[in-house]
């Protein structure tokens, strides 16, 4: 039996990259694939985040309702201690278990926030966990040790993401660590390759999830080497060197690609999402800084100075509260990735802050200073193009869990959390960083070919997915059936299983619409400190 | 629904950790004594792990942030699987997970 469904998951990509490589040569099944596909930007989550992003995609509901914000986060709803998330921070079904419930078995590989592994009818090795927990953290229990004796060169160390090893590959700050840094990711995809096609062909199932999270990181680190703005033209044998070494990362993905359509066959469909896209970020911006400068912020004494020479390894160190002084802070951002302002409540999560009464006032003038006091020293330029507050943007059980205040920054950015002489500087080289619009490629029997400029969102894969499956979607499902996505019949079909689930043409909502920064294109140089990765949280 | 006592707890931990060990080029016995970063060559991310696992055990979250960062902040040098095994006494609630 082949999967009637797999989501082929490209952490971060974008149609910037993908695009080019196609034109290029790099990636020409992608090509072909996507000639024959429904293509879609797919708008992220806010802010534009892997681990709410891959849970929205796997449950079919916002952060509010799933519970999932960032990769740290507040322990429970009282709690002022932040912890890594895990399979029991999601709080809604996922499509994995929806699809058992219908008699269906399912497999999930490399997707975050699944450790422990969730006991499903099929397998799952989960992702973001280091290499001595994969077997535990697996299902079936024997799985792991099933691949070892089956797969010849199966390397747990390789497939799993070793902190201790990627720490190390981004401490460097020579050009030839770059290299080594992307075979180590080559190597890796090619574990979980080899796993997918091996649990396809002696374990079927009718949906099959993967993620490949090297196009993220390598995006992070090398997005001058790919984004088309700076990596055409002349360039230095080293540059060129690098590059070419960043297309091989594709070109094996291009093989993945046609070796799953294969695998699939003509009766099953391929659906290609990314979590959010990518842009280029120019600066880093101090926000903890800026609250300091309102004198919303208090820094204890023990909180140094961040050293020039690590000034992007801010993107990276969550902030415990240990950090502040919090009898005197009001407003705080605790872990960079999520671009989020959190505002103490007065006895709330033990700490000392703000009364109730006085919260939203506070939170609405936070927000008027970061869109008008926050600003480029030398142009005035607003440095924040946007702020969320909580309670306009999420809803559901969850909210809490929130931060007061989500940014968008000029470019796109994450901001820093680190103590700063200043609030923003100029990164020595343009780095990636995540940007909302993603890529959403449907292909197989049941799909309309062919490209439409309205974007869906992340909450609409969830029922295109189970509706290909032929499994009615929940009704607390918060996307639909993208009706222009399926051919007519499946149309019809899709009308007749889930007669209110099936969207005449997807419209992009307010927040959908928000112009959140433009890309930025920086001066290019190749001796960047790949220290700015920022993704080890 | 029952509340596992101490000795419950101790073995479910030891068996957890032992049942992980082959994978972990550690061949020492463990004990309560064992420290997680010393003897098991923990990294903090793995203590982390730990703690997703004996939530799963026990089928229930557990306040491991708290109790890591409080041995953070009282500079502990380690944390012995006796340390853990008192936490967890301290903090699981009666048994509704997986024996």
């Amino acid at each position: 039996m082949s999967p009637r469904v797999v989501l082929f998951g490209l952490d971060g990509a974008t149609y910037t990259v993908l695009d080019d490589l196609v034109h290029r040569g790099v990636m020409p099944f992608l090509g072909e694939f996507m000639e024959r596909s429904a293509r879609r930007t797919l708008r992220s989550t806010i802010p534009p985040l892997t681990p709410p992003a891959w849970t929205t995609v796997v449950t079919g509901r916002s952060p509010g309702a799933h519970g999932v914000f960032n990769f740290l986060q507040f322990e429970g709803e009282d709690s002022p201690y932040l912890r890594i998330i895990s399979s029991r921070s999601i709080c809604t079904e996922t499509i994995w278990s929806i699809v058992a419930r219908h008699g269906l078995r399912a497999g999930s590989l490399n997707f975050v926030a699944h450790h422990p592994a969730p006991k499903i009818d099929g397998y799952v090795i989960p992702g973001w966990v280091p290499w001595r927990w994969v077997k535990q953290h697996s299902h079936p229990a024997e799985l792991v040790d099933r691949l070892k004796g089956a797969l010849p060169g199966f390397d747990v160390k390789e497939l799993a993401m070793n902190f201790k090893e990627e720490e190390k590959a981004v401490a460097g700050s020579r050009l030839e660590d770059y290299e080594p840094w992307i075979d180590l990711h080559i190597r890796r995809e090619r574990q979980w390759f080899e796993v997918m096609r091996y649990q396809m062909l002696h374990d079927p199932c009718e949906l099959v999830g993967i993620v490949f999270d090297g196009v993220d990181k390598l995006q992070h680190l090398v997005w001058q080497f790919l984004d088309p703005k700076t990596s055409s033209g002349k360039q230095t044998p080293e540059f060129r060197r690098i590059q070419e070494k960043c297309w091989k990362y594709f070109s094996q993905i291009d093989d993945f690609l046609r070796e799953t359509v294969n695998l699939v066959g003509s009766d099953g469909h391929v659906i290609i999402v990314s979590d959010h896209g990518f842009t280029g970020t120019t600066e880093v911006v101090y926000i903890n800084t800026f609250l300091e400068q309102q004198g919303y912020l208090k820094w204890l004494p023990t909180a140094e100075l961040e050293l020039p020479e690590s000034r992007e390894l801010g993107e990276a160190h969550p902030y415990h509260l240990t950090h502040f002084d919090m009898p005197h802070t009001r407003a705080f951002a605790s872990s960079a990735s999520s671009n989020g302002i959190h505002i103490p409540i007065d006895g709330a999560r033990g700490m000392s802050g703000v009364s109730r009464a006085g919260y939203t006032a506070l939170q609405d003038e936070i927000s008027d200073a970061l869109l008008t006091q926050c600003a480029d020293p030398e142009t005035g330029d607003p440095l924040v193009t946007y702020v969320w507050k909580r309670e306009d943007v999420f809803a559901g059980p969850h909210v809490n869990l929130a931060p007061s205040l989500t940014l968008a920054l000029r470019d796109c950015g994450f901001f820093s959390v680190l103590r700063s002489d200043c609030i923003v500087r100029s990164r020595p080289v343009v780095m990636g960083c995540h940007h909302p619009d993603g890529v959403f490629l449907a292909h197989g029997p049941a799909v309309r070919p062919g490209v439409a400029e309205h974007p869906l969102a992340l909450v609409d894969v969830a029922p295109t997915v189970l509706h290909l499956l032929s499994v009615p979607i929940p009704s607390e499902f918060e996307g639909r059936i993208p009706r222009d996505v399926l051919s007519d019949s499946w149309t019809a079909k899709a009308h007749e299983l889930n007669p209110v689930a099936v969207r005449e043409l997807a419209q992009p909502t307010e927040s959908e619409s928000i112009d959140v920064g433009e890309d930025k294109e920086g001066e290019a140089q190749i001796l960047m400190r790949l220290r700015a990765l920022g993704y080890i949280e | 629904m029952t509340m596992p006592d101490r000795g419950k707890i101790r073995g479910d931990l030891l068996h957890i950790l032992t049942h992980l060990r082959d994978d972990w080029e550690y061949s020492g016995e463990i004990s309560e004594d064992t420290g997680l970063f010393r003897d098991l060559n923990f990294e903090s991310i793995d203590a982390v792990a730990l703690g997703s696992a004996i939530e799963d055990h026990y089928n229930q979250s557990l306040p491991f942030a708290e109790f890591l960062m409080k041995a953070n902040q009282r500079q502990a040098q380690d944390i012995t699987v006796g340390e853990l095994v008192t936490f967890v006494a301290e903090n699981v609630k009666s048994q509704g997970g997986s024996p």
